[in-house]
């Protein structure tokens, strides 16, 4: 009993030791430069100021945040709309399908999303896969601008982001008894009834879990923003690695960081209201 | 078994701290500037072991110098602005010309520039200006000026360097302002006239802006001139303009870090990349334009860079407000 004691405290110390060196004590010092002045050739003067919080609220800034917000929107009703279908038709098939097609989902993980986003400019470039095919099928006449703008920068977004989206919506659907189905289709529910009435209320949790998975990162993803927004959009990560790296104001970098972290935390608890689990925040 | 643990322990940080022998040199540079092959042989000749760490932008570097312990690194390569601004700050120490025997091989023309009147902290390594790059295969419009971009037939057509204080520099430049000029007059003009420019931008891009040309996503660039002259290597049909405003203009410098460790093979490694067979390497590799009287790969004439050429300065507090101009206009 003693042993299985000591070998639980060994293997939780690393965890413990990660967590406060490379999560707690940092977002306690971004907490902590929040509050104080920079000088002019990007150091800080420690001394207590609010000025950060207020230089946010600013017609500039709000635009970047509504920007973004609009942004993490859409990608997330995207993703809802792409993700629906795939687990209703998966949830017909056999459990060894349902596994084998949700670890495809997890497969492009294993590739660094930049890289992955750089593939994109590949496809979506003037030049690129996709224009040059419609043009060779005679759809379009002059090439599309998939890219290089917001339609590129929700492109990206959503293909990064949809397994966000499909895992937990996945086995929120799976878990739906059949038999409810079956006794709606008996007693003559059409198929969007059936959908309506059943599948959403019964996978809700699903979506809100999915939603919040998808949104928060859709504003702070910059390099998604840079590469294939060609760096003409800003979003809140944008802004911020702005003031780390070039406008060398950590003091205001870190409000805003603090600021999308209240955004997080309003949102987490609108889901709790909504009677979201937290343990269905950590995964599958 | 502790001692077996204890043991592998020992032998990791004796281990690591042999790594740490004489001959090395820590070097964070700028990426794609020297060719390995370069490095490679300066390692073979002088038997040190080069660390080769790379930075994207001066306040990149900047931050890296500050945030590590002191002496980590031993060279570094600040621009103008950027070596003025940690000389300022105490991170780079003076250097000892003695120790530099190919100090002879500069053009005197880079030497004394504002940012180290005496060159008591700095050696010029490259230089380079910002230039218009056109494909003349779809362009045939005469170019001249910043103004000419302004173009409506343009539309979706431009990539300029994704760099804040080139682009409102420029902008200011076009409007018949200072570059580093802060005033809210100027800064309103410069956002006005980006905000006019907004429709013929495609993308903003400073990692690779000849990419934009090279697979012909765009037709007008606005990039460091070793970028459009790698351009029109791919594609003979791009021309490169200096724009009647002037241009900016910018040079990277040797420096020592302060506390560096390795001071004696850091200038062996300065003197090395100073021969006239390294610069010419180099800059066969990347044409930028060399402070050494070499033959250049660069059309464009060294003397010339400083005619109509300004340097990106200092602002201080006032980098504030070009921030917010450039959340502005994106």
């Amino acid at each position: 009993m003693k042993k299985n004691n000591l070998f639980k405290a060994i293997s939780i110390i690393p965890v413990i030791i990660y967590s406060i060196t490379l999560i707690l004590l940092p977002l306690l010092y971004i907490f902590f430069l929040s509050f104080q002045k920079n000088d002019s050739y990007g150091g800080i003067i420690y001394e207590l100021t609010l000025t950060n919080y207020f230089t946010i609220i600013d017609l500039t800034y709000l635009k970047v945040f509504l920007k973004s917000a609009l942004i993490g929107i859409i990608t997330t009703v995207l993703c809802i709309l792409i993700s629906y279908p795939f687990a209703l038709i998966l949830k017909n098939k056999s459990s060894k399908v349902q596994n084998l097609c949700t670890k495809l989902v997890m497969v492009p993980f294993l590739t660094n999303s930049l890289i992955r986003t750089y593939g994109w400019i590949v496809l979506l470039r003037k030049n690129g896969v996709i224009n040059a095919t419609l043009q060779a099928l005679h759809i379009t006449n002059a090439p599309l601008n998939l890219m290089y703008n917001n339609i590129g920068i929700i492109i990206g977004m959503t293909y990064t982001l949809l397994p966000f989206m499909i895992l937990p919506l996945c086995s929120a659907v799976f878990k739906i008894d059949k038999s409810l189905i079956e006794a709606a289709k008996d007693l003559g529910a059409s198929r969007m009834q059936i959908f309506k009435n059943i599948i959403v209320p019964e996978s809700i949790s699903g979506v809100f879990n999915g939603s919040l998975m998808v949104f928060i990162p859709a504003i702070g993803y910059f390099f998604i923003a840079d590469i294939l927004g060609g760096g003409k959009e800003m979003i809140i990560g944008n802004l911020i690695k702005n003031q780390f790296l070039t406008a060398r104001n950590w003091p205001l970098g870190s409000a805003i960081s603090i600021f999308l972290i209240l955004i997080t935390f309003i949102l987490v608890k609108i889901y709790q209201k909504l009677g979201g689990k937290m343990d269905d925040l950590g995964g599958m | 078994m502790k001692k077996v643990i204890m043991f592998i322990i020992v032998l990791f940080i004796v281990t690591g701290c042999e790594n740490k022998s004489e001959n090395t040199l820590n070097v964070l540079n700028w990426s794609s500037y020297i060719p390995d092959e370069v490095i490679t042989s300066f390692e073979k000749e002088y038997n040190i072991k080069v660390n080769y760490g790379t930075y994207s932008s001066n306040e990149e570097l900047l931050a890296k110098i500050s945030s590590s312990k002191e002496g980590t690194y031993d060279v570094i390569f600040p621009s103008d602005y950027m070596v003025e601004l940690m000389r300022e700050k105490g991170l780079i120490e003076k250097l000892d010309t003695t120790k530099i025997t190919n100090l002879n091989h500069l053009n005197p023309l880079f030497l004394g520039q504002e940012y180290d009147p005496n060159n008591l902290y700095s050696i010029p390594f490259l230089s380079t200006i910002v230039v218009i790059a056109v494909n003349r295969e779809n362009i045939t419009d005469e170019i001249t000026s910043y103004n000419d971009l302004l173009n409506d037939k343009y539309k979706n057509n431009i990539v300029f360097l994704d760099d804040q204080r080139i682009v409102i520099g420029m902008a200011l430049l076009a409007t018949n302002h200072d570059m580093n000029d802060t005033s809210i007059e100027a800064l309103n003009d410069a956002k006005e006239w980006l905000l006019k420019m907004k429709k013929n931008i495609k993308a903003y891009d400073s990692d690779s802006p000849k990419t934009f040309l090279i697979t012909k996503e765009t037709d007008i660039g606005v990039m460091w001139n070793a970028e459009a002259e790698i351009a029109r290597e791919e594609n003979e049909n791009i021309e490169i303009i200096y724009p009647r405003e002037g241009h900016a203009i910018s040079i990277d410098n040797y420096c020592i870090a302060s506390s560096a460790k390795n001071v004696e093979n850091a200038y062996l490694f300065i003197d090395y990349l100073m021969r006239y067979e390294s610069a010419f390497d180099i800059v066969a590799e990347y044409p930028y334009i060399s402070p050494l009287r070499i033959e250049q790969k660069s059309e464009v004439f060294p003397g010339d860079i400083f005619k109509n050429g300004y340097y990106v300065k200092n602002i201080g507090s006032r980098m504030k407000d070009y921030d917010k101009l450039w959340a502005d206009i994106k």
